[in-house]
């Protein structure tokens, strides 16, 4: 694994106080569009053989920023699950719903996320995912959910081509309704992790990470040790805020490879 | 013939303060088929706190429940629900 494509302190930090981060592969010139062609002509959705219908999807996974990041958040021995889906959002379809994926059985460690690829320019109107960074760690059955609508710092995934978003399987998420005339598509694919960390598997800089607190810049904090503590993306009270605090602490020692 | 109806509006405050901040906001309007809707740009955001929607009008007729066990560890859903409603007349079609 190259070390070029291997994320760093701030980055891993901000993953677990966010929930996600998105990279931009430099793909093969015309594979997105091959991709979305083939996309646009599939008449029925083939589940997770999506990757056997359209082949060119493992170029996307096999690229040294994707396997980069995957390695510095779940290990070099990360696993690709068989499990994945082509979600077509088809022009003049409705908004979803916030939800969070699954039974209410979170794990609030980072075993597992989503990598999601989508091979067109994502606009505003085209029924683009929406997150709500932070909210990973929730534990919050969707039906309770239903009173939700618009979030104060919630993220529209509008995105460029090519782009694969990582995101925790917990993080709440739904779409905005697509109003243009173009199919919005997204693959999803599921990552695991397979061996628990000895030791940091990204760029690791321990003089970098032990900064101690700024209490003036907080959530501008450049350093892992300030984005672990100050960050609060969705402004929540003070009490949720020290939780949220506690379980990244515990997920960053989990992921330096420290013994509970 | 004019009828006032029931307009309904979900707060999720930071706290179970009315002078909070909002999180999260939902209009329900009393109009046919009328669906609130996840957007991609900038929300409207009228109201800051839930004072700022008392100071317009409406009336709270739900508070945060906090009868629930406490928890210090676990977290689940975001921020403390207020319900308010506003009686209005809305022009017959």
């Amino acid at each position: 694994m190259s070390e070029q494509y291997l994320l760093n302190d701030a980055e891993v930090a901000r993953f677990l106080v966010t929930g996600y981060h998105l990279v931009e592969p430099e793909l093969p010139v015309g594979l997105n569009e091959n991709i979305a062609d083939q996309l646009d002509a599939l008449a029925t959705n083939p589940g997770d053989a999506i990757t056997e219908a359209v082949p060119e999807l493992c170029q996307v996974l096999e690229h040294p920023a994707v396997t980069g990041a995957l390695s510095s958040l779940l290990g070099p021995d990360y696993e690709v699950q068989p499990h994945r889906h082509w979600h077509c959002k088809q022009p003049d379809s409705p908004h979803m719903n916030w939800h969070q994926d699954g039974l209410n059985n979170r794990d609030i460690l980072l075993n597992r996320f989503l990598g999601l690829y989508y091979p067109t320019d994502v606009t505003p109107n085209m029924g683009p995912t929406i997150i709500v960074p932070g909210t990973q760690f929730r534990n919050a059955p969707t039906d309770r959910m239903a009173t939700y609508t618009n979030i104060r710092g919630q993220v529209p995934l509008t995105v460029k081509a090519g782009t694969v978003a990582f995101t925790h399987y917990d993080l709440w998420h739904g779409t905005a309704a697509n109003r243009s005339v173009h199919k919005r598509h997204m693959i999803k694919f599921l990552f695991r992790r397979t061996r628990e960390n000895t030791a940091p598997t990204w760029n690791h800089e321990p003089e970098a990470t032990n900064k101690p607190n700024d209490w003036n810049k907080k959530a501008q904090a450049e350093d892992a040790n300030n984005i672990l503590n100050f960050t609060n993306p969705i402004g929540v009270s003070q009490s949720d805020h020290y939780k949220e605090r506690a379980i990244r602490r515990q997920n960053w020692d989990f992921l330096m490879g420290k013994q509970a | 013939m004019d009828t006032r109806h029931q307009r309904l509006l979900y707060l999720q405050a930071r706290t179970p303060s009315p002078l909070s901040g909002i999180i999260g906001l939902t209009f329900i309007e009393p109009i046919k088929g009328y669906k609130p809707e996840i957007v991609a740009t900038d929300p409207d955001w009228p109201y800051e706190t839930v004072h700022d929607a008392l100071v317009d009008g409406w009336q709270i007729v739900q508070f945060p429940h906090l009868q629930a066990p406490f928890d210090d560890r676990e977290l689940d859903v975001v921020g403390y629900e207020f319900i308010l409603q506003k009686m209005e007349v809305v022009a017959d079609e």
